[in-house]
This record gives C-alpha cells, sequence and structure tokens, in this order.
C-alpha cells in the first residue's frame, strides 16, 4: 500500500516540474527536477532497491533528456550543450573511471577473500598489540579500519566477526566488554571506509562529481585528506568503547592461528595485489592516475586464474550501478544548469563558506544515519559542486573540500542499526543493543562534524595536493 | 521479526515433551517451537506449515509411538519436498538396529540422541543442525546470529560477498 503511494507520488513528481512554470529553468532542467525529486523520493522510502533507482535515472535521461529519445518532444528542447544530449554520455557512466577503479577495488577483494587474504592480514596486524584487553580491542580496530580501507565495510565486518566471536566466547555472559568487541567492528569499519577512494561507494560518488566537473583528486591525495581523520576519530572511538564498558579481565585469551595462503594463485595475488596498492599510495610520485592502475587486478587476476566466473558473477555490480546513476544524475544536474537554478534560490553569500560547509557537513550525516550513504551522496554532492562553480563561496578549492567533507562526513552516520549494513551485522550478534549503538553513533557523529569540519577548514587548505 | 522457521518436537509422553521442550527454550527467540504427541498429529502440523507461512527446519522424533513410529515419519518427511532440507533427528531409547539403518539410509537421519539425555549435549546438536541448515538453505544468517552458531555464520556472511550501500 505505502509502496504503491509511494510509487505514484514518484511518477507525479517527475512530471510535475516540466508543468509548473519555474522562472530561470530551462526545459532540460526541468525534466532532471523532475527525475531529481523523483529519484530523491524512491531512494529514500525505497518502493524499489536503490540500485533498481539508479538504473532508472539513467533510463529516465535516455528517455527524456538524450538526442536518440524515442519521444519526438525530447528532442525539440533546447539543451545547453551539445555533446550533453548524447546517449552514450548517459551510458558511459557506468563505466565511468571511478567505477573502474571500483571494480579494481572489488577484484582484489574478492580475490583476497578467496584465500583467506584477509583474514591472514588480520592475525599479523593484531599480533603485535599483545593480548592486554585495551591493547586487543585496538588492534582489532585498527586491523579493521584498514581492512575496511580496500574492502567494502561489511565484508570486513562479516570477516572480523568470525575473529571476535572465539574471544568472545571466552568471557562471561554479563561481561561489558563483549559490547565494546561487537561495537568495536562496526565502528571502525565504517570509519576506515573513509580512508582510501575506493573503501566505500560515497567516496566514488564524491570523486566522480568531483570528475565530472573538472577536477581529478588522487589516490594519495584523498589519503592525505581523510587518513588523520580516520586515525583520530578510531582512537576517540576506542576511548569512548574503553570508558563505557570497559574490560572487567586485564588480558584476552586471543587465539591467532594459521598463516598465508601458500598456493600458486594465491601467491600470485599477493604480487597483483601489492603491485596496485603501492602504485596506488605512491600515485603522487609517478602520475598514473588509480583508475588505471585498477586495471592491473582486472587484467590479470582472471588473466593468471587467480579468480574465475564464480567470483566474476559474485561482484558487487549493482553497487558500481548506484554509484553509476548517482553520478549521472550528478552530471545532468549540472549539464541542464538545474543545480545552478537551485543555488540562486538562497542567498549564499550572506551565509559564508563556513557556515555552508558546516551546513552540508550536518545535513551529510545526519541524513546518513536514515538512508544509504551513498544516495546521501548523490543527493548532496552535485548541488556542492555547483555551488563551488558558481562562485558563490570564493575559491574553487572550497569546493573540492566540501565536495569530499561530505562524502565524508556520510560514513560518520552510524548510530542506528539501519545506519549501515555492518551496524546491521553487529546488532544481530545480540551482544549490542540499539541504545547503546546509539550512544557510541551520537558521539561519533558530534566528533565526525567537528573533525571534518575543522579538516575541511584548516587543515586541508595546508596541504600540498 | 516473528519466526518462520519451525522446530517441531514429537513424543507419545506429555512429561518427556514439556522437558524436551524446557530444554530448548534459548532457541525459541528465533524459532517457533511445535509439538506433537504422535506422528499422525504431527503429520497434520507439518502440512499446515506453508498455509501459516512457516518451514519445518528441524524435527525432533521419538521412535517408539502408538501408531506410526518415528523412523517412518522421518521417512514421509524426507520424501515430501517440502520437507527433505528439514533436519531430522533422533531422540529415542527404543529404535532397534534395523529401524536406525532404515532412518538413516531412506530417513535421511542427521543425529541420534540416546535416552536419557544431558540437556546440553541436546542443546549442542540441536544448535549445530539449525546452523547447518540456515548456511545450506542460504537464508539470511543476520536473524539467527544471536541464537546459532555465531561464528559459522558470520564465516557464511563473509563469502556472501556484502556490499556496503
Amino acid at each position: 500500500m505505502r509502496r504503491t503511494l509511494v510509487l505514484i507520488a514518484g511518477l507525479l513528481l517527475l512530471a510535475l516540474p516540466s508543468f509548473l512554470p519555474l522562472e530561470g529553468l530551462s526545459a532540460a532542467g526541468a525534466i532532471t527536477l523532475g527525475i531529481f525529486l523523483c529519484a530523491g523520493l524512491f531512494w529514500v522510502f525505497e518502493p524499489i532497491p536503490i540500485y533498481a533507482t539508479s538504473l532508472l535515472v539513467i533510463g529516465a535521461q535516455l528517455l527524456f533528456l538524450s538526442k536518440s529519445s524515442p519521444l519526438v518532444v525530447a528532442r525539440a528542447f533546447p539543451f545547453p550543450t551539445a555533446e550533453a544530449t548524447s546517449p552514450d554520455k548517459f551510458m558511459a557512466t557506468l563505466a565511468h573511471p571511478i567505477l573502474i577503479l571500483f571494480l579494481g577495488g572489488f577484484m582484489l577483494a574478492e580475490a583476497a577473500s578467496k584465500y583467506s587474504l584477509e583474514k591472514s592480514l588480520t592475525r599479523l596486524v593484531v599480533a603485535p598489540f599483545g593480548n592486554q584487553s585495551g591493547r586487543v580491542l585496538f588492534g582489532l580496530m585498527f586491523a579493521t579500519a584498514l581492512l575496511s580501507a580496500f574492502m567494502s565495510n561489511t565484508a570486513t565486518t562479516a570477516m572480523m566477526i568470525t575473529v571476535i566471536s572465539p574471544i568472545i566466547a571466552t568471557l562471561p555472559p554479563g561481561d561489558r566488554f563483549r559490547t565494546a568487541l561487537a561495537l568495536a567492528i562496526p565502528t571502525a569499519a565504517n570509519l576506515g571506509g573513509m580512508a582510501t577512494p575506493i573503501g566505500t561507494p560515497p567516496n566514488a560518488l564524491a570523486l566522480g562529481a568531483l570528475s565530472s566537473a573538472g577536477y581529478s583528486v588522487s589516490f594519495s591525495s584523498w589519503m592525505l585528506l581523510a587518513a588523520p581523520l580516520v586515525v583520530a576519530s578510531l582512537a576517540i572511538g576506542w576511548w569512548l568503547l574503553m570508558k563505557l564498558f570497559p574490560p572487567s579481565a586485564p588480558t584476552l585469551a586471543l587465539k591467532l592461528d594459521g598463516g598465508f595462503d601458500r598456493s600458486r594463485p594465491a601467491i600470485l595475488l599477493y604480487i597483483v595485489g601489492g603491485v596496485t596498492v603501492a602504485l596506488w599510495l605512491t600515485e603522487a610520485l609517478h602520475g598514473v592516475p588509480s583508475t588505471l592502475t585498477a586495471f592491473i587486478p582486472i587484467a590479470l587476476l582472471p588473466a593468471l586464474g587467480v579468480i574465475g566466473k564464480k567470483e566474476i558473477r559474485s561482484l558487487s555490480w549493482e553497487v558500481l550501478w548506484l554509484v553509476g546513476g548517482g553520478i549521472s544524475l550528478g552530471n545532468s544536474l549540472k549539464d541542464t544548469g538545474l543545480a545552478t537554478w537551485m543555488i540562486n534560490l538562497i542567498e549564499w553569500q550572506s551565509l559564508g563558506p563556513v557556515a555552508v560547509l558546516a551546513g552540508f557537513v550536518v545535513v551529510s550525516i545526519t541524513l546518513a544515519n536514515f538512508l544509504s550513504h551513498t544516495v546521501t551522496t548523490a543527493l548532496l554532492v552535485p548541488i556542492a559542486i555547483s555551488l563551488g562553480t558558481s562562485g558563490a563561496l570564493g575559491a574553487g578549492a572550497s569546493m573540492v573540500f566540501i565536495a569530499i567533507a561530505i562524502a565524508l562526513a556520510s560514513s560518520f552516520g552510524m548510530s542506528l542499526p539501519i545506519s549501515t549494513p555492518p551496524n546491521a551485522i553487529a546488532i544481530a550478534t545480540g551482544l549490542v543493543t540499539t541504545p547503546q549503538m546509539a550512544r557510541v553513533g551520537v558521539v561519533m557523529a558530534v566528533v565526525g562534524l567537528v573533525l571534518t569540519a575543522a579538516a575541511a577548514l584548516f587543515f586541508w587548505p595546508l596541504l600540498p595536493l | 521479526m516473528k519466526p518462520t522457521l519451525v522446530l517441531l518436537c514429537v513424543d507419545d509422553e506429555p512429561g518427556v515433551l514439556d522437558a524436551v521442550v524446557r530444554d530448548l527454550a534459548p532457541f525459541e527467540d528465533a524459532f517457533r517451537v511445535e509439538t506433537a504427541l504422535d506422528a499422525a498429529d504431527a503429520a497434520r502440523l507439518v502440512a499446515n506449515l506453508p498455509a501459516r507461512g512457516l518451514t519445518l527446519a528441524l524435527a525432533l522424533c521419538d521412535h517408539l509411538m502408538p501408531g506410526t513410529t518415528g523412523t517412518d515419519f522421518l521417512i514421509a518427511l524426507n520424501n515430501s519436498p517440502t520437507t527433505r532440507h528439514t533436519r531430522k533427528i533422533l531422540l529415542t531409547a527404543q529404535a532397534g538396529h534395523e529401524d536406525t539403518i532404515r532412518a538413516l539410509n531412506l530417513g535421511g537421519l542427521d543425529h541420534y540422541i540416546a535416552k536419557p539425555w544431558q540437556p546440553d549435549v541436546l542443546r549442542k546438536v540441536v544448535l549445530d543442525q539449525l546452523t547447518s541448515y540456515v548456511i545450506e538453505r542460504q537464508l539470511d544468517p543476520l536473524p539467527y546470529l544471536s541464537t546459532l552458531d555465531t561464528t559459522r555464520l558470520a564465516e557464511a556472511l563473509r563469502s556472501r560477498h556484502l556490499a556496503d550501500t
């Protein structure tokens, strides 16, 4: 019933702007506004899966905005640029270089999971922290964040639950530290996703939108911007968990047995993965774009037999398309002049850059608690970028910072079980209650707001990018 | 969320049935525990499950009962497409060699527990069998993560290639 209502409302919103006298907005802009409102409604209320909405966006663009539209009326619309109306442009977003970067990351993560490389790495990272309770907690959080910087936060969480559940089983049922361990994993996974461009899909969306606007941010630059935030928030998260759920025993029984897979394909994976990650991290030195480097695993892992048909089929293609639809929608917002038109509705100059930045960060963190982080970013970043381009905020660099700040801020939305899939997993273990999660999540949201805004205003401008 | 998986206990002695249900209480968070006093009663109950939107995940059955024996009941379950994957356990003192072999070969028996049973052992067996059922049937492990074997279910979750949204 609700689903039908949302679907009908979406279709009405799709058509509505074209029938309203919107001063200063082109016909193509009005159509894009309809698509934007309809997609927004579908993304928020999810009458259909969010990736399906993304694909509908591209479908609607082809139908209403492309030169080859079967609808005769569409061809009559005055469109800002001839290039923007080519159907190829809309279709090409499904193979956007940023998505190729993600695909490379997906393939590495898939191969890592096939040969249990993530588990082996976890042991390697956690072992040096010893067996003192507080140190083990930090070691686990550090390993989780490190892995989720390169793998999906959700897959990292599932894997880390297999690592912590034997530890938890050794603690007495009433021990509060069980909650600390179970909550540490999703917290660290959500935070770790911020660290690299491939850590989590909102990052891809911000980078995709920036690249459409003509700004490229290198892998290493992103890490330079984001990693300090991850480290700082991770430390605060650890301190908070230790305060709220202190360990009752000084040490933990930590069993980290098992080594690395030494089979031929596993060793080939270590080489390909090692080279790829090394090239990503050193992008600033050699200048080979990370999107190009991503083709090393894409080209080599199947060729070397490290992954096969089965693994390729189980890649999260829907996530790539979710991001692709978001980037495509952002492009139309920009190309049809809709974003500029929306921006002109508000007197931004009177607010000043600091208030604008803080505003976007607050909205992003708030929305991300209830919505998909990718959707949150998809709705906010195009507007933020156009705001930067319009010159309403002064310097051009601030626009890059606002876009990245929005993407990073979304990762701090983690106070509810529905906020992120890692949170849902942690709640399902039965070791964490929703109020406990909310308590930690709300503090992390405030931490995120302060850290992100402070970094964007004071720290990032100092970096040599 | 209301449980959709059923755990069925069949025994002709009400006292035994009560004891089994008491021992399996920890599973009631994620499963519906149903009881029957004989095979005919149990068969009727099983036949009505699909209409109620329920699936039989595990049958825990005594062997010697008035009417159909537990072994024959399990064989019937194993031959029906809706209960083919149901995990089947005999909880009995009186099943002979012949019957046990039939239960194993024809009834798809997954485990045999001798009476009198240890509550801890019973719970462990049921926990393992239900965990295997959830993994083998590729059900979403999340609703069962806290009730069943967390490590094994998390491992299943890990191999499901989960993505962020």
